[in-house]
């Protein structure tokens, strides 16, 4: 932090700011990584390290021919919003849909994938993957939200 | 009458019972095919002054599912006979009163207009949940099967379940598992 407090405060670097706006070359923090952090006592140190490790999904990741087209286009499946086994892979911990420089898909099966996503939160099918601050559990919901219903995808 | 002759007599003309799940079954969808089992279309006997309609037991009216927003689109409308006496109740609203009447109402608007509706519908038994009478249990012999799919819910699904299924992408190198 103190780098950059310098080099905002020299003069030197408001005319670089001019020439070109893109300071975010300038990286304080290392890119992260899937890590685990992991403490270690040796008498009176502590060492915190972190240890880069598998993905837990490589040994199921389904085989795809190609690089050029995104991996659903190729499997050509007919995902409906009750397959929350497939549509829980595309969504964060609090209910997010990831983005699609993550899920690696086309725009055509993102907004696709979103929609069921949308309609299986909505059917309450996947109460545990629902936006933080909305009633997870379908029969807590509010009038007519917590009677069971079903959506017609195309 | 031989005995076997007499036998298959009473088989034909004794009247079935029948289970239905109505769970995540959509209710009007539901009626077509309740309707065919309560009136006895699908018997090779069937007229419509031969009474040879069947019995009908219905389980987990409470759950029975609809598409979209149609909780909050579908209105029963009502009228007392005085002046003022019109309401218009939503599908939601009268779901949470009784949990039968939604089924009972699609059925019955379902039949044919007549004078045997009422005496059809007495063959018709819902009942909100599963908790039939044990003497009515006893002369079930088919079960009717469900239009839909019940979906199964992520949190049904075990651990292992979840973490073995077939996944579609993995996570990019420099990623911050959430
Ligand atoms: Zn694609």
């Amino acid at each position: 932090m103190s780098l950059l407090r310098t080099l905002l405060s020299s003069s030197n670097f408001s005319k670089l700011i001019h020439r070109s706006t893109n300071i975010r070359t300038v990286s304080i923090i290392p890119p992260l990584h899937l890590k685990e952090i992991k403490e270690i006592k040796e008498g009176n140190d502590i060492v915190i390290s972190g240890h880069s490790f598998e993905s837990a999904r490589v040994p199921y990741l389904v085989k795809t021919s190609c690089d050029d087209s995104c991996p659903l286009c190729q499997l050509n499946l007919d995902i409906k919003h009750t397959d929350v086994l497939i549509l829980s892979q595309f969504v964060r911990s609090d209910g997010c849909m990831l983005p699609r420089r993550i899920t690696k898909l086309c725009l055509k099966q993102q907004k696709k994938m979103s929609t069921l996503v949308t309609m299986a939160q909505k059917a309450g099918l996947m109460p545990s993957l629902n936006p933080e601050k909305s009633k997870k559990d379908p029969k807590k919901r509010f009038g007519w939200k917590k009677h069971n219903k079903y959506f017609y995808d195309a | 009458m031989a005995v076997l002759k007499r036998v298959q007599q009473w088989a034909t003309f004794a009247r079935i019972w029948h289970i239905y799940d109505a769970a995540w079954q959509n209710p009007f969808e539901s009626a077509g095919v309740l309707k065919k089992y309560l009136t006895g279309l699908y018997k090779p006997i069937y007229h419509p002054m031969n009474d040879c309609g069947d019995h009908i037991v219905v389980i987990n009216s409470a759950e029975i599912a609809l598409p979209g927003d149609e909780w909050k689109k579908r209105v029963y409308f009502h009228h007392t006979g005085y002046p003022g006496g019109a309401t218009w109740t939503l599908a939601w609203e009268l779901h949470e009163k009784d949990p039968t009447m939604i089924l009972k109402k699609a059925v019955y608007s379902s039949l044919d207009k007549n004078l045997q509706r009422r005496y059809t519908m007495q063959r018709l038994h819902i009942f909100p949940d599963a908790n039939v009478p044990s003497d009515m249990l006893k002369s079930i012999s088919n079960q009717i099967k469900q239009l839909r799919l019940v979906p199964k819910r992520l949190d049904t699904y075990s651990e292992e379940e979840i973490k073995s299924f077939p996944k579609i992408y993995d996570y990019p190198k420099p990623y911050i598992l959430k």
